[in-house]
């Protein structure tokens, strides 16, 4: 039932994101993304290369039905799945893996949560930025928006957090 | 989890990365020609980087190869070069045998191309091998020169190898010479480090400068004149009679391989009539 209430609430913020790409222009230097963090909280049982697997799937979907270059949000989210249980491992610790258990703000805090939002996000703009600006754009600009991304990036994906990965001691 | 068993799924995960990475590259290029050639570019210099690199590898196992044909083409310059500077007749030359084809005559010397295949260090009477004997025209009490200098005298000589002297070595002296026209005096070891020796009986009248360049007398009929051999530096007077001039040595012991030896061929002549 949980993994069942995962996929639904997966799928929709898919539908979300691709609502953010076609409608939410925001300004030239903000790219506002929520699939770090949706991959991120893909539930710690999956293996990486079901990580992997889902994260391909899901950055196609949006490249396929949303405005932009076909094949960057794969290419930038491809890199999340493929260092998520590394992340996870870094900031969370081993435990989670010993007890099988995902995180959650409140049994992990906010502050590990945040940190390993912020790294998976920075990875994401990193890879997007780069290949969206192939070279043209000067490294200020590239900067800037890397910066304005990540901070639009963090809050949104704060807010998501509970939803994709809730406590299930509330239960 | 026994090791094995943990490689192989992240092996998996990572050929799984790298392929999905792939497709989403093609499909960005296939989209767009900027990214194309931005791609594009990045894959030439990724190539251009494991081509560099494996010339480099490449060129670091040849670098013996390239070393000894270095030493040979040392080698020979050094003998034109000395040609160039010698004086007396070629006809002299000329009459000397050639039976070994490897030796050259220029003049009174003969120069003979060898390789050091063992050498000491760290004692007060030091010692090298090289690995040309009495078949490749090797004779007792030959010089050994490289293009810095001095390095050692041949004491014994076997068939295909020699035992020489080193310039480290407390019981053998050149006679050095400060500046081109300067005062001659005896080239020693001092004992210690090795990087400088001393020249000794420099009469206290006798001016130079620090920084003077010293190089071989050629009064020792082992060594041919002219041969830079390193600095002057300080001196002291010694007994109230001589000054011991230090000299900085442009030969550095610890990365000898490729020599030069070198023999008078009027030696025996100069020694008769000094006897």
């Amino acid at each position: 039932m949980k993994q069942y209430n995962f996929f639904l609430t997966y799928a929709l913020l898919v539908l979300i994101q691709m609502v953010i790409c076609n409608y939410f222009h925001l300004s030239a230097y903000v790219l506002l993304s929520i699939l770090p963090v949706m991959v991120l909280c893909i539930p710690i049982r999956f293996s990486t290369t079901a990580a992997l697997c889902i994260a391909f799937v899901t950055g196609l979907l949006v490249d396929l039905l949303s405005e932009g270059l076909l094949g960057i949000n794969t290419l930038a989210i491809v890199p999340v799945a493929f260092v998520r249980k590394i992340v996870i491992q870094l900031v969370f610790g081993e435990e989670l893996f010993a007890r099988n258990e995902d995180f959650s703000i409140k049994k992990s805090g906010l502050g590990k949560v945040s940190i390993a939002l912020v790294i998976v996000q920075a990875l994401f703009l990193v890879v997007y930025i780069l290949a969206d600006g192939a070279g043209t754009r000067p490294f200020s600009f590239n900067l800037a928006r890397f910066v304005a991304s990540l901070a639009a990036g963090y809050a949104v994906s704060i807010l998501l957090v509970d939803t994709l990965a809730p406590d299930s001691s509330r239960k | 989890m026994p090791k094995e068993r943990k490689i192989v799924p992240i092996i998996v995960s990572a050929a799984i990365f790298i392929l999905m990475e792939v497709a989403a590259i093609h499909l960005i290029r296939r989209n767009d020609s900027l990214q194309d050639v931005w791609f594009a570019r990045g894959a030439h210099k990724f190539m251009a980087a494991v081509w560099g690199g494996s010339e480099n590898i490449k060129h670091y196992f040849s670098l013996g190869k390239e070393n000894k044909a270095l030493a040979l083409e040392n080698f020979n310059l050094r003998t034109e070069l000395a040609q160039v500077k010698g004086e007396g007749s070629d006809a002299y030359i000329d009459s000397i045998s050639r039976s070994i084809p490897f030796i050259k005559y220029v003049k009174n010397f003969s120069y003979i191309p060898a390789e050091v295949v063992k050498i000491s260090r760290n004692k007060q009477h030091n010692y090298l091998i090289i690995n040309k004997g009495s078949e490749d025209g090797v004779v007792e009490n030959s010089g050994i020169i490289t293009g810095r200098g001095v390095v050692g005298i041949i004491d014994a000589v076997g068939k295909h190898h020699s035992y020489a002297l080193s310039l480290m070595n407390t019981d053998i002296s050149v006679s050095a010479r400060l500046g081109a026209e300067g005062a001659a005096g005896s080239l020693t070891w001092t004992g210690s480090g090795s990087s400088h020796c001393v020249v000794r009986d420099i009469p206290l009248h006798f001016n130079y400068e620090e920084g003077d360049t010293v190089y071989t007398s050629g009064f020792s009929a082992i060594f041919p004149p002219d041969i830079p051999l390193g600095t002057a530096g300080k001196s002291r007077v010694v007994n109230g009679s001589s000054n011991e001039v230090k000299v900085e040595l442009f030969q550095d012991f610890t990365a000898i391989r490729y020599v030069t030896v070198v023999n008078n061929l009027s030696r025996d002549e100069i020694n008769g009539l000094a006897r």
